[in-house]
């Protein structure tokens, strides 16, 4: 490898710009990522980041006048597609781009040539023994012959990072340039805290052997642990360049979400939220003092949990992987099978053996599960079915489908809850993560529920529509006394909104936190704490 | 290879991709009545003495019925994420040949004969609902054994003769009566499109059908009874395919082995041109109701022009595939794409 003065940077953009019509999505960027550099680059939705990957990528063309630098030769813009990859960048996005019925070694040869032809066959067995080089070349230990839609989560994405970086290794040496850069649009995404930390040994491992990276996410503490420099993205244009170990979380998120929007604390949040939905959900049929009570919950993981939530209080149930917490609202809406213990609502007490999704629904319980894109939304469909799908039945009266109330009951859900852009007709998977979730949210909200269980419901979701939803489960809680469990493996979030805080460990509780001992810390104790007394 | 662009969920925050001409001239739900309606007038032009008469129209509306019918029966599995049923070609002859077979050879009673026939359609559905649905297979390989099975047993009970000719009385009621110089056939055949096209698109039963098809996890996390719903698909499907085969017997009198397994394909042809009209990108029973009649239109007027009557295999295709292709090539980005590489 030649020696690389250090002012040299892998990769630069300077002056890009983009409009889309008349709005404008990137205004004058800058960007530098040095060698052997990690970058991380964070912003909302609608901020330009994605639009500046895709820039990157050569899926968007720049306005005239951006340039971009490759190891300080100039690269005319734009990029066409595919070209990426031949100055020396790859990317791994969110969706990984795994095909999921091939097996890990297929994944890894797919795209490469390999065999030469009819008479010159692949050779699979030498294909599989330099697939376990490269394998171990990064410390990763996969079993080759699996299918790579039946790894774990965090596998798939140690695989398909795997086979960025090999492409970058392979330009590296068909080129001779020292300079390459790995782009990582979210991949951390649906992976618990502990699965993060495994994947950046793997990230660490890429820079050691003679990558760069530009890391995107939603996920600040992600974020700030990988990355030597961190770029804020805001309304298109960079405002911020920070080193994260002298930076604070709080701080980050101001910058990210600007200074005005930023300084409103989560009650204020909770009570702006509590005029835009008071009149949709208030003036509930029945007074609901009375408490939910689960009982004896076993079944898969879950071994014996039992709690109490009070009308209009939030309940948090917190576990690593594998502890069963992931379980909890799935079992108690009757969504997998081979439950047992009992739920009682108000003053009747349920065998939650005998639950059912339909019967969940009966009973006003509502379920917001972590896989909005399978479980949660139906992308095809337009925005407005999505969000009145379960309160049909209400307007379908004398024989007529009032399909018009519908719509503007849809409408109506948009508005309060600041779903953007305000487009019922659009299909529900062409709104972003975070109007998704809103969405997802407000569709369960107008079924007017008496016990909302939420999942991981801000995964993937970006800070401004993070705190909305913050404010929105919170004013629904407090109008209509409905009680919440919410599941995640983010503790920070958990210790924000919830009144209460369940720690499980190998599907049983160990304890539970409220008041002053209320904190990401403590939680994360208590999770470890259970984890090294049992082994 | 690495720089793949996201695909399937795009989460981009920028404006959703542009919009066909078409679509964004609202045209594009409207685009199958438009060349339909132009092709009526180069008919019309070409030979007005032959295809602008009363007799064309009652020969188009009344010889597709029996079509129609099965388009009925098809677009209930399709809608509900069963892609495909292929056995309901098959039950459609099924249930022509069971009746014929007993009214002519065992001289039981029309009527009784018919109900015998759609029973038999009936037991085809309740066997795809025991093998897709409480097995959970796929719809696509378990119907086409389906079919394979039927077919054998329509050779074994006819003996791979055509079968006729079945009582007048029949024929009477579905094909020689008319009104308004349509065959009644027509009638009953809009009378079970009615009954769809209500319940599927003015019902809340049709809505959560629309989301079992698209989104089965979401339905069932929704409240839906997806198994049971996905259940009746196949058996009201069935009974439509067994009336499609009582029309069949009644239209023409004698009753060819091959009988559904002609109809099954035109029936799929039908049900996706549909899906282009309307609702674009949905499967809809007003949709396929157009592209069934604009098919056999279309063909009539080939007929009149004096091609041969297998051209109509070729218009179907062509038609089949230019539907979905047109609304794409207009949004630019097939030849953007081209340039750009």
């Amino acid at each position: 490898m030649e020696s690389v003065p250090e002012e040299v940077p892998a990769v630069e953009l300077r002056g890009i710009s983009k409009d889309f019509g008349s709005n404008r999505a990137l205004d004058d960027v800058d960007l530098r990522i040095g060698h052997g550099e990690v970058v991380g680059l964070v912003g909302q939705n609608g901020s330009g980041k994605s639009t500046l990957v895709k820039v990157l990528s050569g899926v968007h063309e720049p306005s005239p006048g951006g340039r971009l630098f490759v190891g300080g030769d100039e690269v005319p813009l734009p990029l066409a597609p595919g070209k990426a990859g031949e100055v020396g960048l790859s990317f791994v996005y969110q969706n990984l781009a795994l095909a999921p019925g091939l097996t890990v070694l297929e994944n890894l040869t797919f795209g490469q040539r390999i065999g030469r032809g009819f008479l010159n066959p692949i050779n699979w067995r030498g294909e599989h023994r330099s697939a376990a080089v490269v394998l171990d070349r990064y410390q990763v230990s996969l079993d080759l012959d699996a299918y790579s839609g039946d790894l774990p989560p965090v596998d798939q994405a140690r695989l398909a990072i795997v086979r960025a970086a090999e492409d970058l290794r392979r330009f590296r040496s068909a080129s001779g340039s020292s300079h390459s850069v790995l782009v990582l649009d979210e991949p951390t995404v649906f992976l618990p805290e502990e699965e993060v930390e495994r994947l950046f040994d793997l990230v660490r491992t890429v820079v050691a052997e003679g990558a760069s990276v530009l890391f995107i996410s939603h996920d600040l503490a992600a974020v700030r642990s990988i990355t030597d420099r961190v770029v804020v993205i805001r309304d298109g244009r960079t405002v911020a360049e920070v080193v994260p170990g002298e930076t604070e979380e709080s701080e980050l998120v101001d910058l990210i979400v600007g200074a005005s929007a930023a300084s409103a604390s989560l009650s204020e949040e909770a009570a702006e939220a509590e005029d835009s939905l008071s009149g949709l959900i208030s003036g509930t049929p029945e007074p609901r003092e009375s408490a939910v009570v689960v009982g004896h919950l076993s079944g898969g993981r879950l071994r014996d949990l039992s709690c109490e939530i009070g009308a209009g209080e939030i309940l948090g149930v917190a576990g690593l992987i594998g502890s069963g917490a992931e379980e909890v609202p799935y079992r108690l809406f009757g969504a997998l099978p081979e439950t047992e213990g009992s739920l009682r609502l108000g003053s009747r007490t349920l065998d939650a053996g005998k639950l059912s999704p339909q019967r969940g629904v009966r009973e006003q319980i509502a379920l917001v599960p972590a896989d909005r894109a399978v479980q949660g939304l139906s992308g095809e469909l337009s925005l407005w079915e999505n969000i009145v799908m379960l309160v049909e039945d209400e307007h379908y009266r004398g024989g007529v489908f009032r399909r018009s109330e519908l719509v503007e009951l849809a409408r109506d859900a948009i508005d309060r809850f600041g779903i953007r852009p305000a487009l019922p007709d659009a299909p529900a998977q062409t709104f972003s993560g975070g109007n998704q979730q809103k969405a997802l949210i407000a569709k369960w909200l107008l079924a007017r529920p008496r016990f909302l269980l939420l999942h991981e419901p801000t995964q993937g979701v970006d800070v401004g529509a993070r705190r909305d939803i913050y404010g929105f489960v919170k004013a629904a809680a407090a109008l209509s006394q409905m009680a919440v469990l919410w599941v995640t493996t983010d503790f920070t979030e958990l210790a924000e909104v919830c009144d209460r805080v369940i720690v499980l460990s190998e599907g049983r509780p160990v304890t539970t936190l409220a008041g002053q001992e209320l904190t990401d810390d403590a939680i994360s104790a208590a999770t470890l704490r259970q984890i090294r007394e049992a082994s | 290879m690495s720089a793949r662009a996201p695909t399937a969920v795009d989460r981009s925050e920028e404006a959703p991709p542009r919009a066909s001409v078409l679509r964004r001239l609202g045209l594009q739900r409207y685009a199958i009545l438009i060349v339909f309606a132009a092709m009526v007038l180069a008919f019309g032009l070409a030979v007005p003495s032959t295809f602008l008469t009363i007799g064309n129209l009652s020969n188009i509306l009344g010889s597709q019925a029996v079509l129609f019918i099965l388009v009925m029966a098809v677009i209930l599995p399709t809608i509900m994420g069963d892609f495909v049923d292929l056995s309901l070609g098959s039950s459609l002859g099924l249930s022509a040949m069971t009746l014929a077979v007993l009214n002519v050879q065992h001289h039981v009673p029309i009527l009784l004969a018919c109900l015998a026939g759609i029973g038999a359609a009936l037991v085809v559905g309740l066997l795809n609902v025991f093998f897709v649905v409480s097995f959970d297979n796929n719809p696509f390989i378990v119907t086409l054994g389906m079919m394979t099975i039927v077919q054998g047993i329509i050779y074994v009970i006819s003996g791979d003769n055509s079968v006729g000719i079945v009582s007048t009385g029949l024929s009477d009621w579905i094909f020689n009566n008319e009104f308004l110089s349509i065959p009644l056939e027509f009638y009953f055949g809009l009378a079970i499109f009615l009954v769809v096209w209500y319940v599927l698109s003015f019902t809340p039963v049709g809505q959560k059908a629309l989301v079992t098809g698209q989104s089965r996890e979401v339905a069932r996390l929704s409240g839906v009874r997806v198994n049971r719903q996905r259940s009746w698909a196949f058996i009201i499907a069935s009974v439509l395919a067994g009336l499609a085969g009582v029309a069949y017997a009644g239209t023409n009198g004698t009753v060819d082995p091959t009988a559904g397994s002609d109809l099954i394909l035109p029936a799929y042809a039908a049900v996706f041109l549909g899906a282009t009209a309307i609702r674009p990108g949905r499967i809809n029973p007003l949709g396929a109701l157009i592209a069934v009649y604009f098919l056999a239109t279309g063909t009539a007027g080939l007929e009149l022009l004096g091609t041969q009557s297998y051209i109509q295999q070729i218009f179907y295709g062509v038609a089949l595939v230019a539907a979905i292709t047109v609304p794409k090539a207009t949004r630019g980005r097939v030849f953007a794409r081209r340039r750009a590489s």
